[in-house]
């Protein structure tokens, strides 16, 4: 609910115009009327209408200025010809008219180009531009007339206001990494795949990761969807990575690494936001020092997912990648605090990205670690794939066992599926949740990849007790559950059926349910918040914990979550971090503020009807290895699009470019 | 296949055709300003939106495949409105200088301007300072430009350059050329639908509607490709034959040309009238001669009269190159079954794997080069270039380079063939495979067992694998086995192979001449050297029509026959006059069409009957295309012989890259000169500094050469440039030379 004075937002009209402030109708909408801690929003215009939060509001300036910034940020665009030159003659008619010069044939010059680029443009941006205007034309229509008639300059036409700009996609909103996804398909479509790595690695260094392994919440606020199903997203991502690594090139680095500016800073961990805060600090000319407690670097995506997904040699790519940017690693290095009080004084700042390496107990009956056969995922995953991988410690050979996960979540597939791999006879997944849920959790690839290589998923079930004796793990009494829905709409409540528990004889147990974080490292002196769920506290915004200079992100702060959230934090982290090595201040850019206010407003509407675009066009799909290919191997299951299927994917993609701008 | 309706009539779309694809097949209008068909649509002029049956909105064709039952609508009242407004856009400060633009008369803005009735410009905007640019053969005119990007596209998809791109800005937006990258083969030029992008040259010469098209063939590589000489007459007061070509276009939407084909159309030799005395001294000189040397550059009839003279007269017929070549298809012939090599330009764009050995990508065949470009940006292709030099210029379209040492070339074809000849193959050979000493090769060549592990590994599931072999083949002292072991590796494996012509019609006269190995004095030349020549560069005995004044065919390397018509009018001898004389009758040299040898692969098909056009759809329908002969022979492969090594300094044969021959030379905008290239560790090691003039003996002539550094090239090989030496020698392409320097 925002307070407002008038606004179109989404189709709702509000129209305080006239009326008494207290009298004033709210907008369902979460509006950016507070700009920041210091300064209040005087409207936002944007591609779905207009929100003004005064009366003062110089309309056709506010019009004017929007259309100026579509030629500000064009970059992405300009390249239709009714949005370049449409989009052009909108700003000079406007200004016209705001300078007091306009006539009256000027307003339907503007309407008339502001069909035609709605109708025609080529990407969402032209077709949305002229919304908000036209909205301001239709309801502030008298003003228009005033300074037309009158031959004079609009209201505030000569003071100083401030418009801030940004430009976003709903995908790019829903990216935790806010990944630019319309210029990197945009690159495959044009086949200028080094501009399409480029796009990826200005947010996002770990395009190799990132396109195979993603969860890509992406594709859930794809508009596509809208019209029938969403864009590959994350596959048309790899095309780029695949194109650098194939053909040897240097790293395309889509920035010039910046002059160093004397400042040093310490990242501890090497996984996903370690390498991604290390790579944008280094970038901006910071020197770093990247500490990794195992041998080998990328962390849990390294030691934990297994190589027939994510290969390593891919990875290293991503990591080389960050290398190149002149980070320095250090491995088999694990921090203690000792470590922590020396780098307070030797760096200027430090970044805490450890994840989360403990497996969670399941929590049944007599669940001792000590029992042989009790085995926790993060440790059974770092075994085989130092070996399988890296060829450090030994092979994990399961022949003639039988395994039980209890998971629901990726690390759970993982271990069935490695498990697969180390040839076990059989292998059961736990899950007290039913084949829909598992699916939402993972992927349908993933579960039905699984599947198909004689995983036996046991859902609505939980194990009750283990059985050992004499310490070795025997079996394990499994409970059986049924799912009773919630009368007020909530999530269905898991009732137990009494009497359907049963045995299963196993010689693994392997608990994948979640992880918690380590953090020994932390000196209890120094106090530093947590939060309720045992991970380091920030605001969410710039990653400084409770500690001045100490940062946090990635899993140790947010609790085990994607690859791409921890990237995402980690790469605002670094410019957080990047501003306070310089001026001492803790401070966020217009743009990553613009980036919150959009997230929390939401970008993308799946109830809006897409108009435009042939609906029923298929959405293309990789191939992958059969399963009598890839079922006693670790080659890669997911060949990737094909060339043609990659244009053909990304030939659907609508380009939903929208730009949001706040006066202040 | 998805049937569907395009204003009421039922087509059919192939998987992965457009909706404006289908139309443009089935002769459905649909208009388009910035669709460019040999390239992925642009999607920037918006033109070709359609309205689809129960769609919101409009669709756009250009890059929309159609769905089952579709019912499309191409032209509507709202279309037509839209569309004009979208000419009324792009008119917005255009300027109105068509009086003075190259393009008026067959400029795009121009006709739909027309076509939808914009009148007047009603909009216009403030005007952005631009800045006019030229690159070479190009000059750029931002104020014309419409950002249509068919020059960016066709840069970086068909040409490989990438070279072009869009500088971003909104209506400030303006295209760029990374210079470094360019080529210069004006590609961006033929399809700018605009003044904007023009050819430095033809700027301010003629008007368009004034030309002349003549369909006819390239005549500086063997990829012969469809080109048009625009001609006219030189003006009031001179004789209705002096004509001028004033530049070479072609159908761009469909087909390509590299900078030489472009821009170097003025080679003709012109001669006004017949010098009898010439001809009766040249005439006379035949009476006595052993020999006739000629060069590739000449057409199949001319290649066949040679041949007629040779079965009349007795002489030999000397043609290093081309005897080299055709020692090396026949070789290869002999091993796989098959009279002609297997792949055409065509497969090489649509392949997804290729191996290059023996070829300078870069220069050798300009239209391989496009090819391998377009099999990596479409099909993600592999490509691994097998040669001694490093070539940055290519970069993007090799994907590994397998650098090796100079010489081990059959070792390496015998790897190769280790890798992926198959079973049946491999037991046929049984000999040959076993006596392989892969350590032995690897060792040699510089290249790893390992490195042929990885190449094979590359072509897990790859659907269309190319073997290309160049011109550093023919000429190597194991030409032959290394011919045979590319027909084996033709045979039993899936591998399609191209063996690139060395000169324009190195083909047909493999095919139609037989060519003998020693030269018996008195010789006669044509365009080559002899006691007595016959030239088409003018400076010879008697003058000859160069190939732009001459009727006739080439064999190309698509293995077609394709005619070539006489540009601008010749008034001299030609070689039928003399051949008339000496027994090899003719009206006209074409009348020798019909008769090239059947045998070979060649049809009864008359010059006059040769089609020469294009589909709709972009297929060329251009002469015919050769019959590949079944042969019978088999051959055994012989153990790879021991490895000669190269050092000191070493010279590569090969040209800059519009440069091909003299006659590339002649024409005025090529302005390449014939260097000595060389890395900065050549110079250092041969102890000489850029810009010194150096000596050497090459195939036994003295040759002197300006030393030039270039800092795109590594290693200790440099580049000699052999154009302007005359007929192409048959030596192989690395050699090594003392350099001695000259003050």
């Amino acid at each position: 609910m925002s307070k407002v004075y008038f606004s179109t937002w989404n189709g709702e009209l509000i129209n305080n115009v006239g009326k008494p402030e207290e009298e004033w109708e709210e907008s369902a909408y979460n509006l950016p009327a507070q700009y920041d801690s210091h300064r209040e929003s005087k409207a936002f215009i944007g591609w779905d209408g207009v929100s003004l939060f005064n009366a003062d509001v110089d309309v056709i300036r506010l019009a004017m200025e929007y259309a100026a910034q579509y030629q500000e940020y064009s970059e992405a665009c300009g390249r239709c010809a009714p949005g370049r030159w449409g989009g052009r003659i909108l700003y000079d008619q406007l200004d016209k008219i705001a300078r007091g010069e306009g006539n009256i044939a000027d307003l339907d010059h503007l309407r008339e180009i502001g069909k035609s680029m709605q109708l025609t443009s080529k990407c969402e941006i032209g077709k949305t531009v002229p919304n908000p205007i036209i909205d301001l034309m239709n309801h502030f229509e008298d003003e228009f007339l005033d300074c037309i008639n009158n031959q004079k300059p609009s209201k505030h036409y000569n003071e100083s206001v401030g418009y801030i700009a940004k430009i976003t996609a709903p995908c790019t909103d829903a990216c935790p990494a806010h990944v630019d996804i319309p210029a990197y398909i945009e690159g495959v479509r044009d086949l200028k795949l080094e501009d399409s790595l480029k796009a990826t690695r200005q947010t996002m260094p770990l395009a190799h990761v990132c396109g195979r392994v993603c969860p890509h919440p992406c594709e859930d606020a794809c508009r596509r969807t809208n019209l029938d199903a969403p864009i590959a997203i994350m596959e048309l991502k790899r095309i780029g990575s695949d194109y650098e690594t194939d053909h040897g090139f240097g790293f395309f680095h889509p920035m010039k690494k910046a002059k160093s500016i004397g400042k040093k800073v310490a990242v501890i961990g090497a996984g996903p936001a370690g390498l991604t805060t290390a790579y944008y600090l280094a970038a901006d000319g910071v020197e770093v020092d990247v500490y990794e407690e195992l041998p080998v670097l990328g962390g849990e995506v390294a030691v934990g997912v297994p190589e027939y997904r994510m290969p390593i040699d891919k990875y290293n790519q991503d990591i080389e990648c960050v290398r190149d940017m002149g980070v320095n690693f250090i491995t088999n290095s694990k921090i203690n605090a000792d470590d922590m009080r020396r780098f307070e004084t030797e760096y200027d700042a430090t970044m805490v990205a450890t994840g989360t390496r403990i497996s969670k107990k399941i929590r049944c009956d007599n669940e001792r670690p000590e029992i042989e056969g009790y085995w926790s995922a993060i440790e059974m995953l770092d075994q085989i794939n130092l070996w399988e991988k890296y060829g450090i410690g030994k092979r994990v050979d399961l022949t003639g066992k039988t395994l039980v996960c209890v998971g629901g979540g990726f690390t759970s597939m993982d271990v069935v599926r490695c498990a697969i791999r180390a040839n076990a006879k059989k292998v059961y997944m736990i899950y007290r949740r039913d084949e829909k849920t598992i699916i939402g959790n993972t992927t349908y690839d993933e579960y039905h990849e699984a599947v198909e290589e004689g995983v036996e998923f046991l859902f609505h079930s939980a194990v009750d007790k283990m059985i050992d004796e004499g310490d070795v793990l025997k079996s394990l009494l499994v409970d059986k559950y049924e799912l009773v829905p919630d009368p007020d709409g909530g999530r269905p409540q898991l009732l137990k059926i009494e009497g359907e528990s049963y045995m299963i004889e196993t010689d693994y147990l392997i608990p994948a349910v979640s992880q918690d974080a380590d953090l020994s490292l932390l000196p209890p002196e120094w106090s530093i918040e947590m939060t309720s769920w045992a991970t380091i506290k920030t605001n969410g915004k710039d990653y400084m914990t409770s500690r001045k200079g100490i940062f946090a992100s990635g899993d140790c702060e947010y609790g085990p979550m994607t690859i791409v959230n921890a990237v995402g934090q980690a790469k605002r982290a670094a410019s957080v971090m990047t501003r306070y090595l310089q001026t001492g201040e803790i401070s966020l850019s217009d743009d990553e503020i613009m980036e919150d206010h959009l997230r929390k407003l939401r970008v993308y509407d799946k109830k809006e009807k897409v108009s435009g675009w042939l609906p029923g066009v298929p959405r293309a799909k990789s191939a992958v290895l059969s399963v009598d290919e890839r079922k006693y191997n670790n080659k890669e299951v997911n060949f990737g699009f094909s060339q043609e299927e990659a244009i053909s994917e990304a030939e659907r993609c609508m380009r939903c470019y929208y730009i949001a701008m706040i006066a202040t | 296949m998805i049937n569907f309706v395009i204003n009421n009539i039922p087509v059919i779309a192939q998987k992965g055709e457009s909706i404006l694809q289908v139309a443009r097949r089935e002769g459905i209008y649909i208009p388009t300003m910035c669709y460019l068909a040999k390239t992925t649509p642009n999607a920037s002029c918006r033109m070709c939106s359609v309205e689809a049956k129960g769609v919101d909105g409009f669709v756009l064709s250009c890059n929309t495949p159609p769905i089952e039952g579709l019912e499309v609508t191409t032209d509507s009242d709202a279309l037509y409105k839209e569309r004009q407004n979208i000419m009324k856009l792009y008119n917005v400060n255009h300027p109105l200088q068509c009086g003075v633009c190259d393009k008026s008369g067959e400029c795009e803005l121009q006709n739909k301007t027309l076509e939808f009735s914009v009148a007047e410009q009603s909009f216009a905007a403030k005007e952005q300072k631009r800045k006019k640019k030229q690159w070479g053969v190009l000059s750029y005119d931002p104020y014309l430009c419409i950002l249509c990007e068919k020059c960016t596209a066709v840069c970086n998809e068909v040409v490989g350059a990438e070279a072009l791109y869009i500088k971003p800005g909104g209506y400030k937006s303006a295209i760029d050329n990374d210079y470094a990258q360019c080529i210069q083969c004006g590609e961006c030029i033929a399809v700018c639908p605009v003044g904007a992008m023009a050819s430095s040259d033809f700027k301010y010469n003629s008007n368009a509607w004034e030309l002349k098209k003549v369909p006819s063939a390239c005549a500086h590589c063997s990829s012969a490709c469809s080109l048009n000489y625009e001609v006219k007459h030189v003006g009031v007061g001179a004789h209705e034959s002096e004509k001028i070509i004033y530049r070479v276009t072609n159908e761009h939407d469909h087909d390509s040309l590299c900078g030489a084909g472009r821009f170097g159309f003025d080679f003709e030799n012109r001669v006004t009238a017949k010098d009898e005395k010439a001809f009766s001294n040249v005439l006379k000189a035949f009476e006595y001669a052993k020999t006739i040397r000629f060069s590739s550059m000449i057409t199949n009839e001319e290649a066949y009269i040679l041949q007629k003279l040779k079965e009349k007269h007795g002489y030999r017929l000397i043609n290093d190159e081309a005897r080299a070549y055709q020692k090396f298809i026949q070789a290869y012939s002999l091993a796989c079954g098959n009279s002609l090599y297997s792949a055409n330009l065509d497969l090489i764009s649509k392949s997804d794997y290729a191996v290059t050995l023996g070829c300078s990508i870069s220069s050798d065949n300009p239209m391989v080069r496009f090819a391998l470009a377009q099999a990596v940006k479409r099909n993600k292709a592999y490509v691994a270039m097998m040669h001694p030099i490093e070539d940055e210029s290519i970069r993007n379209i090799v994907s590994q380079h397998f650098k090796h040492e100079v010489g081990s070339e059959e070792g390496l074809l015998a790897m190769l063939c280790e890798c992926f000849v198959n079973v049946e193959g491999k037991k046929e050979h049984q000999d040959f495979f076993d006596s392989l000493d892969g350590g032995y090769i690897s060792g040699e060549s510089s290249i790893g067992e390992e490195e042929f592990e990885l190449l094979a590994g590359k072509k897990n599931r790859k659907k269309a694998p190319v073997l290309i072999l160049g011109a550093d083949l023919y000429a190597h002292p194991r030409a032959e086995n290394i011919a045979k072991m590319a027909g084996v590796l033709d045979r039993y494996s899936d591998f399609s192979v191209l063996i690139i012509p060395s000169d324009t019609n190195t083909l047909g006269v493999s095919l139609i001449c037989e060519l003998d190995e020693e030269a018996l004095s008195p010789v006669i030349a044509y365009n080559a050297f002899g006691d007595t020549v016959l030239s088409a560069l003018g400076e010879g005995d008697l003058d000859m029509p160069a190939l732009n004044q001459q009727e006739g065919t080439f064999t190309s390397i698509d293995k077609k026959v394709v005619p070539l018509n006489a540009a601008l009018p010749y008034q001299g001898y030609e070689l039928s006059d003399i051949s008339n004389k000496l027994g090899v009758k003719c009206v006209n040299v074409i009348d020798f069409t019909s008769k090239l040898p059947h045998e070979k692969g060649y049809k009864a098909i008359a010059f006059d009957d040769l089609p020469n056009y294009y589909l709709n759809s972009g297929i060329q329908v251009r002469g015919y295309l050769l019959d590949a002969k079944e042969v019978k022979e088999e051959i055994s492969l012989e153990e790879i012989s021991d490895i000669k090594e190269f050092n000191g300094t070493v010279i590569y044969s090969c040209n800059p890259n519009m440069q091909f021959n003299l006659f590339t030379d002649k024409a005025e905008i090529i302005v390449d000169k014939a260097l000595l290239k060389g890395s900065k560790q050549f110079a250092q090691a041969a102890k000489i500094k850029g810009g010194e003039n150096v000596e050497f003996m090459l195939d036994g002539k003295l040759l002197s050469r300006k030393f030039q550094i270039d800092n795109k090239l590594k290693g200790m090989i440099a580049y000699n440039a052999n154009f302007d030496l005359g007929q192409r020698s048959s030596l192989y392409r690395y050699q090594q030379i003392q350099l001695e320097r000259v003050q």
